[in-house]
């Protein structure tokens, strides 16, 4: 859209003065917005640099008297138990979030293609299909799929979680890259169809480097997912060297039930990779739901 | 969203006949090869678990989820849930659950996207920061939330007692009162930024034009709002409260985790509840029974949301 050259409104004051209300009033919202969210953050890395006596105190040190980084030191350790364990369940939660995101791409984009070029019976409906699969929730599927999971001998292992979260993402990251792929201009495929591409070929070639911030989209989304996703984590493993983080931490909890400290530094260190990647990636996911999910 | 119909080649139009279906069908199989990878996944994982739910409601299966010593029993699953007081609480928590959570945490996703729709120093910091409780997990939100409201050592009460306005902490989440208000207040956290960012996207597409139009012509802010702006974004309005309320439906992890539906039930959702009936009781029959009424509140909510969705469709002129 080309910027047209503002007209100069009347510069009445007295309408000035209620814009400005306006500007302040969401300004003030904004702060208050700023303080709900960030200040449960802010607690949260504060109470992790104290020691566990310092938080345990009425009223509380608003900042600790003697900060120490001890209990990141314990979680990142490999030689006491605690680290080891902490260390573990985090190796287990980056494979599983990122052999569920590659398998997710792959299933995805073509779906998504398809949905988006091609009219073929049934298409509507699988398509609604597809996005219904956000309505239901997790416990519906879950004595059914403990059942499957047990027949076929994935109970337990890390399997079962990747065959699951790849439905939990598929939905949207096939909406989301199916609005992409309503962006690209279908002239564009033709053009090398006519210079002798196959449909493939001018799939791989020329829409998939177009459709690359969707793709990141998507992947941040089914990665975000899987690396939260507590309750098959919670249900389908009991050995403990198997756990992801969410339920890992869980476990840390129960058995270390007043040491806060530990507890936020664990909560802190298992939000800095989604929140990083996010932040990163942030401008193609806003986008990508802009494009994607709400259209002119 | 519009759907564009572009086919990659021309095709020779059916007679509309019996056999024509089943030709297009054959015709069109290498569209097909696209999307079955898709439709595998959802058949094996979604669709053959509905439908075993749906049969385990009618048993009675034995701890153990021994499924060989399965016994039918017709309806007494069903008959079972509707005379338990317990549902009745547990729906009554659910309902306050799903719409206090879903109307204010669209109300301020909302009132967010307006204020970050305008340029000043620093938004995208500050969109980004909005956003980071929607991105870490349930869980360790959970866990922060837990230890501020911790009756003994929470920062809240700590605030409170220091401002003279209680003489010792209150019981946030150990007490029946104000118990799922308090969870409330976390799930919003987690779920504004969610709001924020579909409303944001929806601003987007509102003509400046028509804005500008509407300045020109002497529209104040708030007729702009309520005359333009509005109007643009009651589709992307009611498909985000249509996702927020379905997820606020089937959340989980908050009150499973900070309270585990305690005390007493007052913070059981019916969620929470079924996975404690299966997995804390071994009551599989029960909980599929739940599951199944679950299941058909849902799909009712799914049509409105697939209607919604239509309406965007229609309003672009297309298919």
């Amino acid at each position: 859209m080309s910027p047209i050259s503002e007209t100069a409104p009347g510069g009445q004051a007295r309408r000035r003065m209620r814009i400005d209300g306006w500007r302040w009033g969401g300004r003030i919202f904004l702060v208050f917005m700023l303080l709900y969210t960030a200040l449960p953050m802010i607690w949260m890395l504060i109470t992790s640099i104290k020691s566990g006596f310092a938080a345990m105190q009425f009223p509380p040190q608003w900042w600790p008297d003697q900060p120490t980084l001890a209990s990141y030191r314990k979680l990142l350790d490999p030689q006491n138990s605690v680290g080891r364990d902490f260390l573990r369940f985090f190796w287990n939660s980056l494979f599983v979030s990122t052999a569920t995101t590659i398998l997710s791409v792959i299933v995805a984009v073509p779906a998504a293609y398809a949905f988006s070029r091609f009219t073929f019976p049934g298409r509507n409906f699988l398509f609604f299909a597809v996005l219904l699969r956000n309505m239901f929730p997790a416990v519906i599927f879950l004595v059914p799929l403990f059942i499957l999971m047990r027949a076929i001998g994935l109970v337990n292992t890390h399997g079962s979680l990747i065959l699951t979260y790849l439905t939990f993402g598929l939905p949207l990251a096939i909406w989301l890259l199916k609005g992409f792929y309503d962006n690209i201009p279908v002239q564009l495929e033709q053009a090398a169809r006519i210079d002798g591409a196959t449909r493939f070929q001018a799939f791989i070639l020329i829409v998939m480097p177009l459709s690359a911030p969707g793709i990141i989209a998507t992947a941040i989304y089914s990665f975000i997912g899987a690396w939260n996703e507590y309750i098959y984590a919670y249900t389908f493993l009991s050995k403990n060297d198997q756990l992801t983080l969410p339920v890992g931490i869980q476990r840390f909890f129960s058995e270390n039930t007043t040491d806060f400290p530990g507890l936020m530094a664990a909560s802190f260190m298992m939000s800095v990779p989604v929140v990083v990647l996010f932040l990163v990636l942030q401008r193609y996911f806003v986008r990508a739901l802009t494009e994607g999910a709400v259209k002119h | 969203m519009t759907i564009l119909t572009g086919k990659a080649e021309a095709r020779p139009r059916l007679q509309p006949n019996g056999a024509g279906v089943l030709r297009k069908i054959w015709e069109h199989r290498v569209d097909y090869a696209y999307v079955l990878p898709a439709i595998a996944v959802m058949l094996i994982v979604i669709a053959y678990p509905i439908y075993y739910t749906i049969e385990l409601s009618f048993f009675n299966t034995p701890p153990g989820l021994q499924l060989r010593d399965k016994i039918f029993i017709g309806l007494d699953n069903y008959t079972a849930i509707l005379s338990s007081p317990v549902f009745w609480k547990v729906t009554s928590n659910t309902l306050i659950w799903t719409l206090g959570s879903t109307f204010i945490a669209f109300v301020l996703g909302f009132a967010s996207a307006l204020a970050l729709h305008r340029d000043f120093v620093g938004r995208g910091l500050l969109r980004a920061v909005l956003i980071i409780p929607w991105v870490i997990s349930a869980v360790a939100a959970s866990y922060i939330w837990k230890w501020i409201y911790h009756s003994d050592f929470g920062i809240i009460g700590a605030v409170l007692v220091g401002l003279g306005l209680a003489d010792r902490p209150p019981n946030f989440i150990d007490s029946v009162s104000t118990v799922l208000p308090s969870l409330i207040v976390v799930n919003i956290w987690r779920e504004f930024p969610f709001a924020m960012i579909m409303m944001m996207a929806g601003l987007q597409t509102v003509p400046d034009q028509l804005l500008r139009a509407a300045k020109v012509d002497g529209a104040n802010a708030w007729q702009r709002f309520w005359h333009v702006t509005f109007p643009h974004l009651r589709n992307v309005s009611t498909v985000t409260i249509l996702l927020l309320a379905v997820a606020n439906f089937n959340s989980f992890i908050i009150p499973w985790i900070m309270t585990g539906g305690g005390p007493s039930n007052a913070s059981h959702i019916w969620i929470t509840h079924i996975y404690e009936l299966a997995f804390g009781r071994q009551r599989w029959g029960v909980a599929s029974a739940y599951s199944v009424l679950l299941f058909l509140i849902l799909m009712s909510l799914g049509y409105f949301y697939v209607r919604a969705l239509s309406g965007n469709e229609r309003k672009d002129g297309s298919a």
